[in-house]
C-alpha cells in the first residue's frame, strides 16, 4: 500500500508581498515592459544569429532520417521562442513553436520531411523582416500550422 | 485569477529571494527583466543545474524560476530541490518556463514537483499572476512514494456537472432520460412500445 503525508508549509513569500512599500501592478507592468524593450536590439541580434545557425544547419541536412541533425535545429529553435515578443515580432514564435512541434514529431516518428523543415526555417527568415504585414505573417503562421498539425495528427494516430 | 493591468493594488518583492535558472543568455536575460521590473532585487542567476543547486544548497530561497533546459535538466532541479533540498527550500514555490515540451518530457514536467508551467513568451501580467498566486495558494505538499511536491489537485467539486464518472453511472443517467421523455424520443411512434434503452442499464 502507498503511503502518502501531507504537509502544509507557509511559504515566506505570501509575507513578504504583503510588506509596506512595492510598487503598484500598473507600474510594475509599465516598468517590466519597459525593461524588455531596453533589450530589443540584443535579442533582435541573437535571434538573427540563431536564425544563421539553423540555415546553416538544414544545409547541412542529410537526405535521409538524421536525428542528431534534427535534434540540433530544435535546440536552435526552441532557444529562439519568446524573444520574438521582445522584438516586437510576436509571429516569430509561432512559426519557432510550429517548428519545434514538427522536428519534435519526426524524431517520435522517426521520419523526416525536408520540404517541411525547409518551410520553417524560410518562414522564420520572411517572419523577421520588419516590412512584412501583419496579414502576411498570419498566412505564413496558419500555413505552418496545417504543416505541424498534420504530423501531430500522425503521431496521434500511431500512439 | 486575472490581474489587471492597470491595477494600483500594490505588492513588494523587494525583500524575496529569486532563483533564476536559465542556460541561455538570451533567456535569463529576458527573466531577469521581467522580474527586475516587477520589483525583485535579491537575484540568483544560475545558468547552470549544478550552480543552481548550490546555491540552494546554502541559501534560503522565497521563489524559484527554473527554465526546463536543454534534456529537461530543469525539470531535474525541481525534483532534486523537492527530495533533496533541506527546509524551507524543499517547499519553496517553483514556476517552470518553458519554450516547449517534447512529447517525451511531458510526464516529467508534469511530475517533478513545480507549481506551475509558464509557456514563453512570458507577459510580466502573466509572470506577476502565477508569482501571487503560487504565493498566496497555501497548497499543501504531498510526499508518496512516486511523487513529492504542491497537491495538483486545484478544488474538489465532485463528479463534473453532477454526472457520475463511471460509464455505468453514464448508462443509468441516460436510461433515465430516456424514460422521462417517451413521447419526444420516440417521435410519433405507438407510446406502447418500450423505449430503446442503452444494452448496459
Amino acid at each position: 500500500m502507498t503511503s502518502v503525508r501531507f504537509v502544509f508549509p507557509k511559504p515566506r513569500l505570501n509575507e513578504l508581498l504583503r510588506t509596506p512599500g512595492g510598487l503598484p501592478v500598473a507600474e510594475a507592468i509599465e516598468q517590466a515592459r519597459k525593461n524588455l524593450e531596453s533589450i530589443r536590439p540584443t535579442c533582435t541580434a541573437e535571434l538573427a544569429a540563431l536564425l544563421e545557425l539553423c540555415e546553416a544547419g538544414f544545409q547541412n541536412l542529410a537526405d535521409d532520417y538524421d536525428d542528431a541533425t534534427l535534434a540540433e535545429l530544435y535546440a536552435i529553435a526552441v532557444k529562439g521562442i519568446g524573444a520574438g515578443d521582445v522584438c516586437g515580432m510576436p509571429s516569430v514564435d509561432l512559426a519557432l513553436t510550429s517548428f519545434c512541434d514538427v522536428l519534435d514529431h519526426m524524431r517520435t516518428l522517426k521520419r523526416f520531411d525536408r520540404e517541411a523543415v525547409g518551410v520553417h526555417v524560410r518562414a522564420w527568415r520572411l517572419l523577421m523582416t520588419a516590412a512584412l504585414p501583419e496579414a502576411g505573417a498570419r498566412q505564413v503562421i496558419d500555413g505552418l500550422l496545417k504543416v505541424s498539425r498534420r504530423y501531430a495528427a500522425e503521431v496521434a494516430a500511431a500512439a | 485569477m486575472a490581474l489587471d493591468v492597470a491595477s494600483r493594488a500594490r505588492f513588494n518583492l523587494e525583500r524575496a529571494v529569486v532563483l533564476l535558472l536559465d542556460e541561455t543568455q538570451l533567456g535569463m536575460s529576458i527573466l531577469v527583466q521581467i522580474v527586475t521590473g516587477l520589483g525583485a532585487k535579491n537575484l540568483y542567476r544560475c545558468t547552470s543545474l549544478e550552480a543552481a543547486q548550490e546555491i540552494a544548497a546554502q541559501h534560503e530561497i522565497d521563489l524559484c524560476i527554473v527554465d526546463a533546459l536543454e534534456g529537461g535538466k530543469g525539470y531535474d532541479f525541481v525534483q532534486w530541490l523537492r527530495r533533496e533540498a533541506s527546509e524551507p527550500n524543499c517547499y519553496v514555490p517553483v514556476l517552470i518556463t518553458t519554450a516547449h515540451t517534447p512529447t517525451s518530457d511531458i510526464v516529467r514536467a508534469r511530475d517533478c514537483g513545480g507549481h506551475f508551467i509558464i509557456k514563453k513568451p512570458i507577459a510580466p501580467i502573466v509572470m506577476l499572476e502565477r508569482i501571487i498566486w503560487v504565493a498566496k495558494a497555501g497548497r499543501p505538499f504531498l510526499f508518496t512514494g512516486t511523487y513529492v511536491g504542491p497537491d495538483r489537485r486545484f478544488r474538489d467539486e465532485g463528479p463534473p456537472d453532477g454526472v457520475g464518472r463511471r460509464r455505468e453511472d453514464l448508462a443509468k443517467a441516460e436510461a433515465a432520460k430516456a424514460e422521462a421523455e417517451p413521447v419526444a424520443a420516440q417521435g410519433g411512434r405507438d407510446v406502447e412500445e418500450p423505449p430503446e434503452r442503452s444494452a448496459a442499464s
